[in-house]
């Protein structure tokens, strides 16, 4: 039963790495990625600092254009192709077919996040500069927010259009990473009443994306940094855990919309 | 136990939503019972919007009818162990641009569940089998479109399905590869499979099914043997007689029903299904005309098709 979904896995890796829009958007990561070296070299004693908040953070920034590239519209075009008469008709359910196209994204999306990384930490080499485990747990919470992320786009095209998809996942990205500043103003600018009540709810619900970009941030009393104090191993098991379940339950929701769907 | 039937389409509808706000409703297929037995080819035939792909996209799971059921061998298609044992080839299949031949049937054996074991030489076997072997490497967005065709069914055959779903296989195929795949339909076969294909070239699906269901705006209009579809569609026999132009009288007064046309050496006349044709010969003989030939014309499935294709739902038709 596996062996469908790897299937698709493989395929959606393939159909990702392979595209030549991918490699022009990764060159300018690249590129980008570079400059942090740039940065690290004209500050003052702060090589350190700069180098990994601007590196991490274009990592960060390139992984979320790169999955809306590509998670957007990779159900629409199966469907517009017409490739995807060459998988629903086979022994694979409708979820395991968006399971493994998630899957896909996701290996391609870790593969691509894992070049940068390793250019990141070659220009600490080059710096002479310690790697921090920080830094390491900074990317890893870049790959939970991709999954995330990925698990979003995937459910909003399993029943619209790219451009629908992309506008509302970059809306739920964009009040994901905002999250507890809408909480702020909700309890700051509105009274208890109902209103707040429903809106603090819904502000539960939404996927939390502002747990992947802690840096910089106040966390139980202090400032978290990379360079000095930054979250804890559990702090990380506690996001894979809301992460792995988000996912689950996204995708889930979109299995059961998408299984209904008519592909003419 | 007996086994379940490979398809089963019962009471068969589908509706889908068109227009500004999906207000308005457009109907594909209207109350379609089919089944398939194990071990036979039947030929779905129908004009162009006759919801041929309609039924074949319902059969496969790809779509869901607005009311009746499909069932492979006794499970709802909407199930993955329903279709594990169905191999389908879509009309003009498209591919993976970036996939050459072998990783596309790679991929082909991995949603079938075939275990690792084993895929190469399958993968090898079927590639030689439809004859693109040479191009196994080649990436797929390179291929004419006979060999896309044959990549296709490829693909529909790496599990050695039990049933077959074919639209249109034929099309755009030149002569070789049209008898290629004749082949490998007779194969199936042969091989006690079950298939169920969709054409729009008659002599094909004269030469290869053993029933036929045609299919007009939605509604099944006949379903059959050949045998039996055109067993009652015996037409008049034609009777070309020599006889001067200027004595065409003759036969119009011995033979006041029959139709009469003239050729370029006399008549040729349209002895009706019921005449005693034996009789009208020994007439013609009496009266010492030279028979030239001796016709009969039967319906052909041409005839059957154009003339369901032409006629209006419930009509009578006469080919």
């Amino acid at each position: 039963m596996i062996r469908p979904v790897l299937a698709v896995v493989l395929n959606t890796y393939r159909e990702v790495v392979r595209n030549k829009i991918l490699y022009a958007i990764l060159f300018y990561a690249v590129l980008l990625v570079l400059t942090g070296h740039f940065f690290a070299d004209v500050s003052l004693n702060q090589e350190r600092r700069i180098l990994f908040d601007v590196g991490l953070g274009l990592i960060s920034l390139f992984a979320v254009v790169l999955c809306l590239f590509a998670g957007t519209s990779i159900i629409y075009k199966e469907i517009e192709k017409k490739t995807i008469f060459l998988i629903v008709p086979r022994a694979i359910s409708r979820g395991q077919f968006l399971l493994g196209k998630w899957g896909g994204l996701f290996l391609a999306m870790a593969v691509i996040i894992t070049a940068m990384f390793l250019i990141l930490l070659v220009q600490v080499w080059f710096l002479k500069l310690r790697p921090e485990v920080a830094l390491l747990k900074g990317v890893i919470l870049v790959y939970f927010e991709v999954a995330l992320l990925l698990a979003v786009a995937l459910f909003f095209s399993s029943f619209s259009s790219p451009v629908i998809t992309g506008m509302l996942t970059i809306g739920f990205f964009v009040i994901g990473r905002l999250l507890p500043d809408l909480k702020q103003i909700l309890f700051t600018k509105y009274q208890a009443d109902a209103f707040r009540t429903v809106a603090e709810e819904l502000l539960q619900v939404l996927p939390h994306f502002y747990l992947y970009v802690p840096s910089g941030h106040d966390f139980n009393g202090r400032t978290l940094s990379l360079t000095t104090d930054f979250v804890t191993w559990a702090y990380m098991g506690w996001a894979f855990l809301y992460t792995l379940l988000m996912c689950a339950l996204i995708l889930i929701i979109a299995a059961g919309l998408f299984r209904r769907r008519d592909l003419a | 136990m007996t086994e379940p039937l490979p398809l089963e389409l019962t009471h068969v509808h589908k509706r889908f939503k068109t227009g500004f706000l999906n207000l308005r409703t457009a109907v594909a297929v209207t109350d379609l019972s089919l089944q398939l037995r194990t071990n036979e080819i039947v030929g779905l035939l129908g004009p162009n919007g006759a919801g041929k792909t309609t039924t074949l996209k319902m059969v496969t799971g790809l779509i869901f009818p607005s009311a009746g059921q499909v069932r492979l061998y006794g499970e709802p298609v909407d199930r993955r162990a329903a279709r594990v044992r169905m191999g389908f080839l879509p009309e003009n299949p498209y591919f993976y641009d970036y996939l050459t031949a072998e990783e596309f049937l790679h991929m082909a054996c991995g949603l079938a569940d075939l275990p690792l074991a084993g895929r190469g030489a399958r993968v090898t076997g079927m590639l030689k089998k439809l004859g693109i072997h040479h191009a196994r490497a080649l990436p797929m967005r390179k291929f004419s479109k006979g060999m896309l065709q044959r990549a296709g069914l490829a693909a529909a055959l790496i599990h050695d399905p039990d049933l077959v779903i074919l639209d249109e296989p034929l099309s755009g195929l030149d002569p070789i590869g049209r008898r290629d795949f004749r082949e490998i339909i007779l194969d199936l076969k042969r091989a006690g499979k079950t298939v169920l294909f969709s054409s729009h070239i008659l002599p094909d699906v004269e030469d290869l099914c053993d029933r036929v269901a045609i299919i007009v705006k939605g509604r099944l209009r006949e379903e059959g043997s050949l045998a039996e579809l055109l067993e009652h569609g015996t037409r008049n026999t034609d009777v070309e007689v020599r006889c001067p132009h200027d004595q065409g009288e003759i036969l119009a007064r011995e033979f006041p029903t029959f139709e009469r046309a003239e050729t370029l050496s006399g008549f040729r006349l349209g002895v009706p299904v019921g005449a005693a044709l034996q009789v009208v010969l020994r007439r013609l003989l009496e009266l010492e005309l030279e028979v030239l030939s001796v016709r009969p014309h039967r319906i052909s499935l041409e005839d059957l098709f154009v003339a369901h294709a032409e006629s209006a739902p419930g009509e009578e038709v006469a080919p």
